[in-house]
């Protein structure tokens, strides 16, 4: 068993050590950039007042500049983790199978003794390499950095913020890997897992607040917010299920689609 | 019990019928060739008996187990290679570590043995291999977990003469120890050395079944023939001579005789230059099955 994962997941470690490493200097960047941020605290309060009300919502939410949880997680996460790791984990999915189809590799693996849903779960579970990689090393990175520079935060929402964006990131992972199922060209499915995922952010960030607000709610970005979780300590545990049972639909959707379809 | 059991496999891409009501059969123990220009539907058959697709009608067997039926088919694949012409292998690993992976999913019992006849370079990156070592390790990975039944699509593409010949021989090996090979091809010269029967495919149908002995028989050999300028060419001629055309310093033509006959006629001229050859699988099709 998972000997696909396995293969595909070492595939998957330069590029997530790459990726970690580039998170944790830019977790850094921002980290040591708190003190002088806070310093001209209000300028900045008023630069985001001043901000459009849709960019307010998508990137800031309730967050306060002035104190170092609102900061970081608009700073960082709610840009890094819930956009542009969104994003990359999409765009991953969407080469699983694809790329695989393009190049001919499908051939040889669908020609060996396993079941093509055990080839789609199994190829699907490597994304749990730069997903569980990224999670474990940031937060002590981030840690790590505040008390050097002599602030700290409360640990356990640093770690909720990092466990609960794990079902998002696989959501967004089961939109890429739908993608891929249907498309044959890899850079089409990794696009369409891209612009998947972004409009759906667009999505629920233009509807909140709106009468429209429900269009939102298939949005997976509206089921996770670090904003809410470092800032206030409100961890949205339904939401996590919620996304989970996504990301399990997502997957049982291109288990169905890929079964019936012909290569 | 049949290797292959193909009956009244259909498989349509919109219009296009790319196998028209195929029935035939591979038996245990034969190396059979699967023959047909490019685009006759050769690849779809292939695909089809590998659950790669499924059949639009009728349907197929492989070591007993009917391709339609994904968990009856994976019973089955554990004891079938699979070899294509242009073997997806995966660029950014090495050969030895591509093999390992194989080996996880299938078994390698006879990899080192395998391994001494066709030799990748195993620690380099399949992206700097060369065609023909490609072809290696897809021919390692293709009969390492010791197959019942090996399928190649077009597989001799890339490896030199002295490989092909080892490859042939070790097909030929394969075969006495009751392995069942199923090979397709669109050259007839390919085939010929190894294959037991033929199946020929044209147009998504079965053109002919037949042993491959009685196939070059009536398939024959082109024959060209450079004289003297000045000779006198109008006596060669006669039985078992088709398609002839002379030209200024010789003559052209199928021969489908005696080869003894057509030696004896040959030594009546002062010949500079002879060549026989194999004829094209399509001027076969021409003689015997008509050009529509």
């Amino acid at each position: 068993m998972f000997e696909v994962t396995r293969y595909e997941g070492r595939r998957r470690v330069r590029g997530t050590a790459v990726l970690t490493a580039l998170l944790a200097v830019y977790a850094l960047l921002i980290v040591f950039l708190y003190p002088s941020i806070a310093e001209s605290g209000a300028d900045f309060e008023e630069y985001v007042e001043n901000l459009p009300p849709a960019f307010r919502e998508g990137f800031v939410g309730s967050a306060s500049f002035t104190t170092v949880e609102g900061f970081l997680s608009v700073e960082m996460y709610q840009f890094l983790w819930l956009l542009l790791l969104g994003l990359f984990v999409a765009y991953s999915a969407g080469a699983l199978v694809a790329a695989d189809v393009e190049s001919g590799r499908l051939d040889m693996l669908l020609a060996t003794p396993i079941s093509r849903s055990r080839v789609l779960v199994e190829k699907y579970l490597s994304l749990l390499v730069p997903v569980l990689g990224v999670n474990l090393v940031t937060p002590f990175v981030v840690y790590a950095g505040l008390l050097a520079i002599g602030e700290t935060i409360d640990p356990v929402s640093l770690f909720a913020l990092h466990l609960l964006s794990v079902p998002y990131l696989l959501t967004c992972g089961g939109v890429g890997l739908l993608l891929s199922v249907r498309l044959n060209r890899a850079d089409i499915a990794q696009r369409g897992g891209i612009g998947a995922v972004f409009g759906l952010f667009l999505l629920d960030t233009v509807s909140t607040d709106t009468d429209f607000e429900w269009l939102g709610a298939v949005s997976p970005t509206r089921y996770y917010s670090p904003v809410d979780i470092l800032g206030e300590g409100t961890y949205d545990v339904a939401g996590a299920l919620l996304l989970l049972a996504g990301a399990i639909a997502c997957v049982g959707v291109s288990i169905v689609l890929f079964e019936r379809r012909d290569f | 019990m049949a290797a292959i059991e193909v009956s009244g496999l259909s498989k349509r891409y919109g219009d296009v019928r790319a196998n028209d009501d195929l029935t035939f059969t591979v038996r245990e123990g034969e190396i059979f060739g699967y023959l047909g220009p490019n685009g006759a539907g050769k690849t779809t058959t292939i695909r089809s008996l590998l659950g790669f697709q499924s059949p639009t009608e009728g349907t197929a067997t492989v070591l007993g187990h009917d391709v339609r039926d994904e968990d009856e088919l994976i019973e089955a694949k554990a004891e079938i290679g699979y070899l294509p012409g242009d073997p997806g292998l995966d660029e950014q690993v090495t050969g030895r570590e591509y093999l390992d992976y194989q080996a996880s999913l299938k078994g390698d019992e006879r990899r080192g043995e395998l391994l001494e006849l066709f030799d990748p370079p195993l620690d380099r990156k399949i992206r700097e291999y060369s065609r023909g070592n490609k072809q290696m390790v897809g021919i390692v990975q293709a009969f390492m977990h010791d197959p019942e039944l090996v399928i190649m699509d077009e597989p001799t593409s890339g490896l030199d003469p002295l490989k092909q010949e080892a490859f042939n021989e070790f097909l030929r090996g394969e075969r006495a120890k009751g392995k069942t090979v199923f090979f397709s091809s669109h050259v007839l010269g390919e085939v010929r050395r190894v294959c037991d029967r033929v199946g020929i495919i044209r147009e998504g149908k079965l053109v002919t079944l037949e042993e491959i002995d009685a196939l070059l028989r009536r398939g024959g050999k082109r024959v060209r023939v450079h004289t003297r300028p000045d000779a006198d060419l109008a006596g060669l001629d006669g039985e078992g001579i088709v398609d002839r055309e002379a030209f200024d310093d010789g003559v052209q033509f199928t021969f489908t005789g005696d080869y003894n006959a057509l030696v004896s006629l040959l030594a009546e001229y002062d010949i500079v230059d002879l060549e026989i050859e194999e004829p094209p699988l399509e001027d076969v099709f021409m003689h015997f099955y008509g050009a529509d």
